[in-house]
């Protein structure tokens, strides 16, 4: 009785839990246009994540496996399905997650059967692997409720199934290690630990493989995604939207929510995307977003780019962005290869490239 | 008709036997600007209250228009021509923008309508946007000193005496006050301006006199000076490359978020603000007034409540806060460092020792049933030391005290609570350079030890001289940010006006 009326109370004066606010980008996360300036290596139909053993950069395009050479791409691998995650190991294999509910191993990139494939009956939506200590493989399922391809059908409803799994290569085993997050969607070994995004709680916590957790970063102003080693210690953190107080709001609306998923589209629910500016038909038009007929930086994002570099203790020291006004948005994957920041926008599908020379010369200026 | 409008002959004012101002010479030009330069205690008020007829000269003698004048009270100044522009506010709060205008002036019947009609239009003339019929008391302190200059105007005064009349303004106010000042000038008013910044000394007048520990440094026209020149009359020793500095080469680096700001509302001043504050930082924070910065972070301390209804989010090492009173923030490691010591900062009657033992006192939960004595001299003792106050002992009243070493105080009193936030609102308004100075190292050594600071200041060099990363704010939210490598004044300015 007292919680509800404490609910009320809160809803009334948009406080507690129904406080709608949202961060800001500032300090480490100040914009730029580093992220809309990068080079881009190439246009894809549907990059999702990307891999490398350190000499090459492998990219997992709809069921391809590419690698880039140069400017050209060569394709490696094809499956049946779509891949959804993808990762280099260290003893010069390839892991590969194929529509959010299969893992296989294959013992070089090119191999022509897998050496090992994971196939656990509660995967759903494994969305990123990382290798970890003694010959295991990590990863996230983002949602056990909803497939991969609905990750905003997660998001609406407020799920929270999100697991973080250990795939052990020599057991063929399955264990769990962490559940009921808000949508782990990324790992990355850290120490002891592993980092972890969990983007509906827009955070990345510290995952002891006993099981215990800790907030590493929390109250992002985005939806955090994958995560990959810097080569100079640290980590890239890659989020593919911005949260703004109109979807806050949404979020927190349950009557609302439910009728805007039954009656309308998903392209034009009030939710994050991966890119905007499509269609008439989208929510936030007009003088939210524009003035003079110009999408200005500053407006409430419908969709946005960010590639965040943290500190080995997981402290930001910098971003790259893509403003409202820009096109490189929905980066989910970023990675390091010789002296060079390789990203995924998947909103327009491209793989963008960014010298580090250039990114501190650009932070300089 | 001689030159010389107003002269001080071996001006000598003793309070208690101490001198406050010893054989001082000045001489004040028909139509001239003349800048009255020197640190906190030098004596520029006493000089300027004998001129105004506040106080009496114990010894010398004092000439207006070659005559020899006594004036025993404002009033008998005034009639001598002479007016003054106090440092501290002399308005009725009460009363409106007009009342107080011609305050003094009343008649037998007083037809109020006239009075607004008179005072808009005298307002108009002088391009002061302020109206006449608001009540003082809810006017800001840049308007309130507009009302003072305008009222010093209007008596119509052959002399008109400024005690710093620029350190309420704004970058934009100041500007319309110098021409103002300039416009004055061309009437033939002579006009002595008292001001901590030095810059606005040099570009405002013609001829400028340093005053040091109550005796004549030197008089000089002003194209004579330098800003190296004057500091070094003013405190007797070289402080150039310490004030405000080389620009600086390098940043801290943010260490953990300790406070965050979301969709603070509180109206009309605070729309919408977000913002967040690092430890290992100093965070300067710089807009012109009314731009909701003092708000926004007396929220955050709880001096002020947000809006009721949405008022958005405080969030402190990343738990949600919202305090009504300060005790919990105090208790929360938030210290807030006033802008408006004198009514905010200490009990001025109340000894060095006592405000600063009131500051620890704030932090313990409950307070203390029985309070100590010789506690309070302690930590007096320690903090005075600390801070460099230069009192004659602990018992010494606050009141008594300089400008720089009352802010001295009020800064021990909020660092006595040993906070993780320390936020300094103005930190160095009416304080002489020596002590701004001392302040500056203080800030930055807190910075140094891994506080998080905030700074806020409408004076552009010293938040550039002080901030790592310095976010404008305008009206009411914070608008742009800068790191302190890529910060200029143009810069800066330009975020905070358009």
């Amino acid at each position: 009785m007292i919680s509800a009326f404490k609910s009320f109370a809160d809803r009334l004066l948009g406080r507690g839990d129904a406080t709608i606010t949202v961060p800001s980008f500032d300090g480490a996360l100040k914009p730029n246009q580093i992220l809309e300036k990068a080079e881009t290596i190439g246009q894809f139909e549907a990059p999702e994540d990307l891999a490398t053993d350190g000499k090459a950069l492998l990219i997992a395009n709809g069921m391809t496996i590419l690698r880039l050479d140069g400017t050209a791409t060569t394709e490696v691998r094809r499956f049946d399905r779509i891949i959804t995650a993808l990762c280099c190991l260290p003893d010069g294999g390839i892991a590969v997650a194929l529509d959010g509910r299969e893992v296989q191993i294959f013992a070089t990139p090119s191999a022509s059967s897998a050496a090992a494939t994971y196939s656990d009956p509660s995967m759903n939506a494994i969305n990123a692997l990382s290798p970890g200590s003694q010959g295991t493989l990590i990863a996230t399922d983002g949602s056990t409720a909803r497939p991969y391809r609905q990750w905003v059908h997660d998001l609406m409803e407020r799920n929270h199934t999100g697991r973080v799994l250990v795939l052990d290569i020599a057991s063929s085993r399955v264990r769990t290690i962490a559940s009921g997050l808000s949508y782990a969607f990324g790992v990355c070994a850290a120490g002891d630990d592993f980092f972890v995004s969990e983007s509906w709680r827009h955070r990345v916590i510290a995952l002891n493989p006993d099981g215990s957790q800790r907030a590493v970063l929390d109250n992002l102003p985005v939806y955090p995604s994958r995560l990959s080693p810097a080569a100079s210690g640290g980590f890239w953190l890659t989020a593919f939207a911005a949260r703004t107080q109109l979807v806050e709001f949404v979020l927190r609306e349950n009557a609302y929510r439910r009728r805007m998923m039954a009656e309308i589209e998903p392209e034009y629910w009030i939710a994050p995307k991966l890119k905007s500016g499509q269609s008439f038909l989208e929510p936030m038009q007009g003088a939210h977003i524009k003035t003079m007929g110009v999408v200005k930086p500053w407006a409430p994002p419908r969709s946005y780019g960010l590639v965040i570099r943290l500190n080995t203790s997981g402290v930001p020291l910098y971003a790259l962005h893509s403003r409202v006004d820009g096109v490189n948005h929905g980066v989910v994957a970023a990675i390091e290869v010789d002296g060079s920041l390789f990203a995924i926008a998947k909103g327009p599908g491209r793989l963008l490239r960014m010298p580090l020379a250039m990114i501190e010369q650009e932070l300089r200026a | 008709m001689s030159d010389t409008i107003l002269a001080l002959r071996k001006a000598t004012k003793l309070y208690a036997g101490v001198p406050a101002i010893e054989n001082v010479d000045f001489e004040l030009r028909r139509g001239e600007i003349h800048a009255l330069v020197g640190e906190n205690g030098a004596g520029k008020s006493t000089l300027t209250k004998v001129m105004a007829g506040v106080v009496t000269l114990t010894s010398g003698t004092m000439e207006v228009d070659g005559v020899e004048a006594v004036p025993r009270t404002p009033l008998e100044a005034r009639h001598l021509g002479i007016a003054m522009v106090f440092q501290e506010n002399s308005l009725v709060p009460t009363m409106t923008v007009a009342q107080n205008l011609f305050l003094g002036q009343e008649r037998f019947y007083n037809r109020l309508r006239g009075i607004y009609i008179a005072a808009q239009q005298f307002l108009q003339s002088l391009n002061f946007d302020v109206t006449p019929t608001a009540t003082v008391g809810l006017l800001g302190a840049a308007k309130k000193q507009m009302v003072e200059i305008a009222r010093a105007v209007l008596h119509e005064a052959k002399v008109i005496i400024f005690d710093e009349p620029t350190a309420t303004l704004t970058p934009e106010e100041k500007r319309y006050f110098f021409d103002l000042v300039r416009d004055l000038k061309r009437r033939g008013v002579s006009i002595v301006f008292i001001s901590h910044a030095l810059e606005e000394a040099l570009i405002l007048a013609d001829r400028i006199t340093i005053l040091r520990d109550g005796k004549h440094v030197v008089t000089d026209e002003a194209a004579n000076f330098d800003r190296a020149r004057i500091v070094q009359a003013m405190v007797g020793r070289d402080l150039s490359n310490t004030l405000y500095g080389s620009r600086k080469t390098s940043v801290r680096p943010a260490g953990a978020r300790v406070l965050t700001v979301q969709n603070l509302k509180m109206a009309p001043m605070v729309k919408n603000n977000s913002l967040s504050v690092f430890a290992g930082q100093i965070t300067g924070v710089f807009g012109l007034v009314g731009a909701g910065r003092t708000e926004t972070f007396k929220v955050v301390a709880g001096v002020l409540k947000r809006d009721f209804f949405h008022g958005g989010e405080v969030i402190l090492r990343g738990k949600p806060v919202r305090y009504r009173v300060p005790a919990p923030a105090v208790r929360a490691g938030i210290a807030y460092v006033t802008e408006d010591r004198k009514v905010e900062g200490f009990f001025e009657t109340m000894s060095v020792a006592r405000n600063i033992y009131l500051g620890l006192l704030a932090k313990l939960p409950g307070g203390r049933f029985f309070l100590s004595q010789r506690e309070a001299d302690k930590v007096g003792r320690i903090w005075v030391e600390k801070l460099k106050v230069r009192a004659t002992g602990n018992d010494m009243k606050v009141v008594e005290l300089s400008g720089g070493n009352q802010q001295k105080v009020v800064i021990g009193k909020s660092l006595v609570q040993d906070p993780d936030l320390i936020i300094f609102d103005e930190p160095t308004r009416g304080v002489d350079v020596g002590a701004i100075v001392e302040i500056h190292e203080l800030i930055q050594r807190l910075a140094d030890e891994g506080k998080a600071v905030v700074v806020i200041s409408s004076y552009l060099p010293e938040v550039m001289a002080l901030a790592d990363r310095i976010l404008v704010s305008r009206q009411g939210k914070v608008v742009e940010e800068f790191s302190a490598l890529e910060a200029t004044e143009e810069k800066i300015m330009y975020a905070a006006v358009h």
